[in-house]
């Protein structure tokens, strides 16, 4: 029964997502997701409170700042050789984003804002029947990060700004326990339970030349600590009393984010952007779920994720085409975290391309409404989860239409 | 960029561009598999909780290979089915929370299905419907295939007797009425289990001859070949990597301070001093009364009942047949050890594939994950093993056909895919 238990529960908090490598999603404002993601170099807007609190000085008026990504992954899963295939049920995620800030007084070289991001999350749910039931059925993290930040601008060239994070979320999951009672029904688990933490968020922004911005900004790791999340058992009734409802505690890493971007003005209309980012997964290295109540047959767990950093690479062009319309297009490579041995189908995680477009119009002064399109595709990807015994082939696709706005003091 | 975007969401949706990703084609290589013959005992027949059942046979391993052959060109593949569920001819073990008559605290189980019983006509041949391409009979042994007669009246093998159609012939001639292209062979272990489960020396089946079973078996090898067939063999697991030998612990009896002085002020068997906590029992050796020694093995038939109640073990010694004695234990390796010599040597002569199931077996009771369950040998509740202890569960047989499509894939230069356990029911709890 422990084994048993062990590979039940062992699997649980894998986390949950199949849309950006990792769990991170970068979409966190509209005209950088349709730019590949990229944005640390120039602060278009006041979504640079996520992208570079640095550039937060170069606006010169306060602005609120609204977005919403409305994100469909499909992953679909086959065994290596042989005839079978499931695919995730069709779910939409919707990260959002909201920014305000502004100088504090007229020309003053200090800028304040906060905003309020998704910086991780999304879900997977496969069917409750499917080959792989007894790793997961269905997983889910949302995250909110509120963020007040404080910018200065400490010449014409070099901001600074730095935010600190507050970070609050859910995690939920949901598989097969292999114990079935007489008439062959499986016992089955639900983990559930909020957590939350703190971190920062800093950059410097640099007006290098008349045409070049540098941007350089670095993002805390934040350890979404669940105290008290509860764990529910639906197992036979001779086992109930050793598979109590408890509570359970666990930690999850959001990871730092190292950026550097560069943003080169080829014209009056026209801007280019590249972004290199370093993602600090190596945080993820073990996942524990530590039970308040065990028993002989439910014990603590510690799995292996043993996850590595990664950079990713994001470039993008903004092209103004008149006073009210903007359009933009980008690219970016996001490899996986995920070593061969340790991907999980609560998160089928692959290297992964993206195309990204975009526009922005101003139907009046004050006001920009913007909208954008990604397509992420991951390599189809020949993988295992060792500690599961549970292998195959996984490919994701997501497409994330986006939209905006934004309002002008 | 968006152009293409627009039109993919506009003409076909988002399912158009769902990704597209398919398993690959399993392929049978150099094997011809449209005949396939399953020969061997109850492993093979599909035995399972102590008793074979309908369900059981369905859950054989031979039945889900034949059910991965299909998809490479395999044909159809007969069972001698039984009508019913409960078991033929004892019914099944399952699990129940009892309270033995000497217990305080009800436990899980494994006991007797109670249940009204299969229909009476689970014993009636079915030969009719033959020739049958599993052929597992549980019980029999490599050195039974050679011997005519095998399957009459009165003392002869009631399983071979629901399904050969020449009650008079020799096993081996019998189940060969396939004319096979392919075959799987996995005998040998009840040549070794007959005389391990029956407590060594005091059960009714001794362990079976080298010389006797080196010629069985080379000739039940030779008859499979002899018109082309291809073929995979198992040999003998080793009866310690199995619940059945293990689950027991040496030092069973507990005794309480009280219980232990009780015991020692009226035991009349002086070499005896029972103490607090574990205790070895008192075994019948032969016609000598001694204590248990460490490496000794309580089997799982053991009525405990009977421990608790009439103090098996304590005030009377445990018959030699619940025992495995170290020289009982040694001999029953010795001849896993000889027959595997045996058999590796002709399938190699023979040219046919070779599945070390002494080794899996093995790796099972360090432990092995698939599919999300982790499977060890532990009795109920490593999912390897069924209730009895010795036979796999219907998951067990998965991974046990899995080894034997590894077996394949690897020496045939064959791919094909492997079964999902998950497919297949699990222990029941109450």
């Amino acid at each position: 029964m422990k084994k048993h238990v062990l590979i039940a529960t062992t699997l649980a908090l894998s986390s949950a997502m199949s849309y950006g490598a990792g769990y991170q999603l970068n979409l966190q404002g509209l005209r950088q997701i349709a730019m590949g993601g990229s944005g640390t170099a120039v602060p278009w807007d006041m979504s640079t409170i996520f992208y570079n609190p640095g550039g937060m000085t170069a606006m010169d008026h306060w602005q609120i700042y609204a977005g919403a990504a409305f994100v469909t992954p499909h992953t679909k899963y086959v065994e290596s050789t042989g005839t079978y295939e499931a695919e995730t049920q069709s779910q939409t995620f919707v990260p959002f984003s909201i920014y305000a800030g502004g100088p504090t007084s007229w020309r003053s070289p200090v800028s304040i804002g906060v905003g309020i991001y998704t910086p991780f999350g999304n879900g997977v749910k496969w069917d409750d029947n499917w080959r792989g039931r007894y790793v997961s059925q269905e997983a889910n993290l949302h995250t909110v990060f509120i963020q007040p930040t404080v910018s200065y601008k400490f010449s014409e060239v070099v901001s600074a700004g730095i935010g600190l994070i507050y970070a609050t979320g859910r995690m939920e999951l949901r598989r097969a326990v292999p114990i079935a009672d007489e008439n062959n029904v499986d016992s089955r688990v639900e983990l559930a339970g909020n957590g939350h933490g703190f971190g920062f968020n800093a950059g410097v922004h640099i007006n290098a030349s008349e045409k070049v911005q540098v941007g350089f900004n670095f993002r805390s790791k934040v350890n979404m600590d669940v105290d008290r999340g509860y764990a529910s058992f639906t197992v036979p009734q001779s086992l109930q009393t050793a598979f109590p409802y408890t509570a359970f505690s666990s930690s999850l890493p959001m990871p730092m984010v190292t950026s550097l971007g560069v943003g080169y003005a080829v014209n009056e209309c026209l801007t280019l952007q590249g972004d290199i980012n370093i993602v600090g997964w190596s945080a993820f290295d073990n996942l524990d779920i530590n039970y308040e109540n065990n028993t002989p047959q439910l014990q603590d767990q510690s799995s292996v994720r043993n996850y590595r950093n990664t950079v990713s690479v994001r470039v993008g062009g903004h092209y103004t085409v008149s006073d009210r319309v903007a359009v933009m297009a980008g690219a970016a490579y996001d490899p996986t975290p995920v070593r061969d041995g340790y991907v999980t189908p609560e998160l089928p995680d692959a290297n992964r391309g993206i195309l990204s477009a975009g526009l922005t119009y101003k139907p009046f002064e004050r006001w920009t409404v913007m909208g954008a399109l990604e397509f992420a595709s991951s390599v189809n990807r020949q993988s295992s989860f060792d500690e599961g015994g549970f292998s195959g082939r996984y490919k994701t696709n997501a497409f994330v239409p986006a939209i905006g706005a934004s309002f002008d003091f | 960029m968006k152009k293409l975007y627009i039109f993919c969401l506009a003409v076909s949706g988002l399912a158009a561009c769902k990704p597209k990703l398919e398993p690959e084609k399993p392929e049978a290589g150099q094997l011809q598999l449209s005949r396939y013959l399953a020969v061997g005992s109850s492993f093979t027949a599909g035995f399972s909780d102590g008793t074979l059942t309908k369900t059981g046979q369905n859950f054989s391993f031979p039945n889900m290979l034949a059910e991965q052959f299909g998809l490479v060109g395999g044909g159809e593949f007969k069972q001698p089915l039984l009508p019913g569920d409960n078991g033929y001819p004892n019914p099944k073990l399952v699990l129940a929370a009892r309270r033995g008559p000497c217990d305080t605290n009800t436990s899980i189980t494994a006991v007797r299905y109670t249940g009204a019983l299969d229909s009476s006509n689970s014993s009636n041949s079915v030969a009719i419907g033959g020739p049958y391409n599993n052929t597992g009979i549980p019980g029999i042994r490599a050195v039974d295939y050679i011997k005519s007669g095998y399957a009459s009246e009165p003392s002869g093998n009631r399983f071979a007797r629901r399904f050969f159609a020449n009650l008079g012939a020799r096993p081996i001639d019998e189940v060969t009425r396939v004319n096979s292209t392919f075959f799987s062979l996995w005998i040998g272990s009840e040549d070794v289990l007959g005389y391990a489960t029956g407590g060594g020396k005091e059960s009714a089946i001794q362990l079976s001859g080298v010389t006797e079973f080196a010629a069985a078996y080379d000739s039940v090898v030779t008859n499979l070949v002899k018109k082309g067939a291809k073929g995979v063999a198992m040999n003998i697991p080793d009866i310690t990597s199995m619940p059945f030998f293990t689950t027991i612990p040496g030092k069973f009896v507990n005794l309480t301070r009280r219980q232990a002085d009780d015991l020692n002020a009226t035991n009349t068997m002086t070499f005896v001093r029972f103490n607090e906590g574990a205790n070895y029992p008192v075994i019948q050796d032969g016609a000598d009364l001694r204590l248990l020694v460490e490496g000794e093995m309580v089997l799982l038939s053991l009525p405990m009942d009977s421990v608790k109640c009439a103090g098996w073990g304590t005030k009377k010694p445990i018959p030699g047949n619940y025992v495995l004695t170290l020289a009982e234990i040694a001999a029953a390796q010795k001849a896993t050890d000889d027959f595997n010599v045996i058999i590796n040597t002709v399938n190699k002569a023979k040219n046919i594939a070779t599945v070390d199931m002494f080794g899996y077996f093995k790796t099972i009771q360090s432990g092995v994950a698939f599919n999300g369950i982790s499977y060890n040998a532990n009795f109920i509740n490593g999912s390897f093993f069924s209730l009895d202890g010795i036979h796999p569960s219907a998951r067990g047989y998965a991974l046990v056909a899995n080894a034997i499509i590894r077996e394949i894939n690897l020496f045939y230069g064959a791919k094909i895919s492997s079964v999902d356990a998950n497919k297949f029911p699990g222990v029941k709890f109450p």
